[in-house]
């Protein structure tokens, strides 16, 4: 068994990496030589195309999360992608790109797990050329406001110490007020974002599940006040921050331990500062459920009772309905009707 | 369950001593040896010969559990030095050019390194990968059998630029594998350990076979069993399976129902 990640003294996980395999076409990008350097201990493997790595059929997710390894590759296409009907937060352009496939958390009900063979991490490192991607879409909107969202295959911040996504694509943001970014994160890796001047089309979008769902689900994430710590940081740093509840997960205490989230998160935050807050039901899809099921088939969140239509698991729709509702009259307390976007992205 | 597979009987002897792999498996195609936690295979040299005695092995496995796999054996190098050690990171098959990268899930207990797979013995050794002649041909075949984190080439340097593979003898060979034992064994134990886990995750309920010896469960039946089997070691945990109740019952369809809604009651969300 890998031994577990040393700590910084600030009580962050240090992120390490046994391999890094590495596409020859970056080889020689800056990015992937500075982050080689960071990691000299790593053994560096070079392949032709991360697929060779990433992609064949007889690998374990469960197993390799155990001792994940690190891909730097180049995405040649198909980097910006339109979200789903119905997925958005007040915009009408929205689309979504992911800069790295996996993320360093494990959350039993992740999606990934189902979609992916490899837990090990992709970073395309060829930034420039999703940047210049957005600025084509963004042209192509006649500078129309366009929402692009992030984390959507990955956390978006929890590898910024080494990745360095925020710190190079903020930038643009900044200078394209038309071009709104949501960054969905669980982290609390926010050093860049604190050291740059806050964005206003810049939205730091921090998931929750109430304190049970997080110590039995999400393994590996910072707790619940820590996060919080992180978003008045951000807050008083003027950065809009938004709260995620997606997806929302049922136990037969669903209401009064969401109850309690809202309370505790919506005490210690500004809410009249808050950007946006959205609700979204549990959803897998059918292929996806199989194969986490077959995973951790001890898992007991995967032993419910669910329901599948049109190739989509979930709660029984009547189930759902009631959570939605329930957590809609909830947190409707605490923010305005404006501010809350009932639907998640249907995963 | 371990298999490991080398090329040579002078490769296998030391396994088999330390290991104490007495039984020897009669009219196998294949010299073969075992005891209740570890099969060894001598394939003979080259990488059809080590594809076909890994399918031969992954034939006498047990089919209800996953085997860890190892291919034990020497390899040449240009520089590193005669009995150094590595693990297999990527292998090349030099004839086809295919690669296949086997994932580093366990802690490294050794160095790693690129491994090419010829089909002839090489007077030029690359300067950026080990060489033998039996990789290529076990790993993609023992993936069809295990999972690829549980498959693993740990190769020892037998022969270099300084001196070449002509000098190697079989007693050299066994010296080279006896040399590396507490490295080989301490890899087995990992992948040994893993696969057990791998198995403990997957193991069926374990009164599952006597609710399928009390009633006839069609082939589709047979699944909802064992997903229902799992769904109650996930929420009732160490229970039993009320097999009392489920003696009443007068079929199979009968006793997938009551299974169902006891669960569903216990999920809470029936």
């Amino acid at each position: 068994m890998p031994a577990a990640a040393p700590r910084h003294p600030c009580g962050q996980r240090l992120i390490m990496f046994n391999n890094i395999y590495i596409e020859e076409q970056v080889a020689a990008h800056p990015r992937s030589r500075a982050i080689c350097e960071r990691f000299p201990q790593a053994t560096q493997i070079s392949c032709e195309r991360y697929g060779e790595v990433f992609n064949p059929k007889s690998q374990d997710f469960r197993l390799q999360k155990r001792n994940p390894s690190l891909i730097l590759a180049h995405k040649h296409d198909g980097r910006l992608l339109e979200t789903p009907e119905g997925y958005g937060i007040g915009g009408s352009n929205n689309y979504y790109f992911s800069h790295m496939l996996n993320c360093l958390y494990d959350c039993r009900y992740c999606f990934l797990q189902g979609m992916y063979r490899s837990a090990n991490y992709v970073l395309y490192v060829n930034y420039e050329d999703f940047i210049q991607d957005i600025d084509a879409t963004l042209a192509q909107a006649n500078n129309e406001p366009c929402w692009f969202f992030s984390g959507y295959d990955c956390d978006s911040l929890v590898l910024e110490p080494v990745s360095g996504f925020a710190e190079n694509f903020l930038p643009f943001f900044a200078e394209h007020p038309a071009a709104h970014i949501e960054l969905r994160t669980k982290s609390t890796q926010i050093r860049s974002l604190l050291k740059q001047p806050a964005i206003p089309n810049a939205v730091i979008a921090f998931s929750f599940t109430p304190a049970e769902v997080h110590t039995a689900l999400e393994h590996k994430v910072p707790t619940i006040e820590r996060r919080i710590e992180a978003m008045q940081k951000l807050q008083h740093a003027g950065w809009p921050v938004g709260l995620r509840f997606d997806p929302m997960i049922y136990h037969p205490d669903y209401q009064q331990q969401y109850s309690r989230l809202f309370a505790q998160l919506f005490g210690p935050l500004d809410t009249t500062c808050l950007h946006s807050v959205s609700l979204g039901p549990f959803r897998l899809p059918r292929s996806y459920f199989r194969n986490i099921v077959r995973l951790y088939p001890d898992e007991a969140l995967f032993a419910g009772t669910f329901t599948e239509t049109a190739g989509m698991i979930s709660y029984p729709p009547s189930l759902e309905r009631e959570m939605t509702d329930f957590c809609t009259g909830e947190l409707l307390k605490h923010i305005p009707e404006a501010a809350l976007f009932p639907c998640g992205l249907a995963a | 369950m371990i298999n490991i597979v080398t090329a040579l009987p002078a490769e296998a002897r030391p396994l088999r001593d330390h290991f104490k792999l007495c039984d020897k498996l009669q009219n196998s195609a294949f010299p073969l040896y075992r005891n209740a936690d570890m099969a060894l295979i001598v394939a003979g040299p080259g990488k059809v010969a080590a594809a076909a005695a890994t399918a031969v092995l992954a034939g006498i496995a047990p089919a209800s559990t996953t085997s860890a796999w190892l291919n034990v054996g020497i390899a040449g190098h240009a520089y590193h030095a005669i009995g150094s050690a590595f693990i297999a990171h990527r292998i090349t098959d030099q004839a086809s050019g295919s690669h296949w990268y086997p994932p580093q899930t366990l802690a490294p207990s050794l160095p790693t390194e690129n491994l090419r797979t010829v089909d002839l013995p090489e007077a030029d050794y690359p300067e950026d990968a080990l060489c033998d002649m039996e990789a290529s041909g076990f790993y993609p075949v023992a993936c069809r059998f295990s999972s690829s984190e549980l498959v693993q080439c740990l190769k020892i340097v037998s022969d270099n630029n300084a001196q070449p593979s002509s000098a190697v003898t079989a007693k050299l060979c066994s010296q080279l594998v006896t040399d590396r034992l507490a490295d080989i064994a301490q890899l087995v134990h990992a992948l040994s350990d893993l696969a057990g886990e791998y198995n403990h995750w997957h193991a069926p309920h374990p009164q599952l076979a006597q609710l399928a010896a009390r009633w006839h469960f069609s082939v589709s039946q047979q699944h909802q069993l064992q997903q229902l089997g799992r769904r109650w070691q996930a929420l009732a945990g160490g229970e039993s399976l009320m097999l009392e109740q489920l003696q009443k019952k007068n079929s199979a369809t009968e006793v997938l129902q009551c299974l169902r809604q006891h669960l569903d009651t216990l999920a809470g969300n029936a």
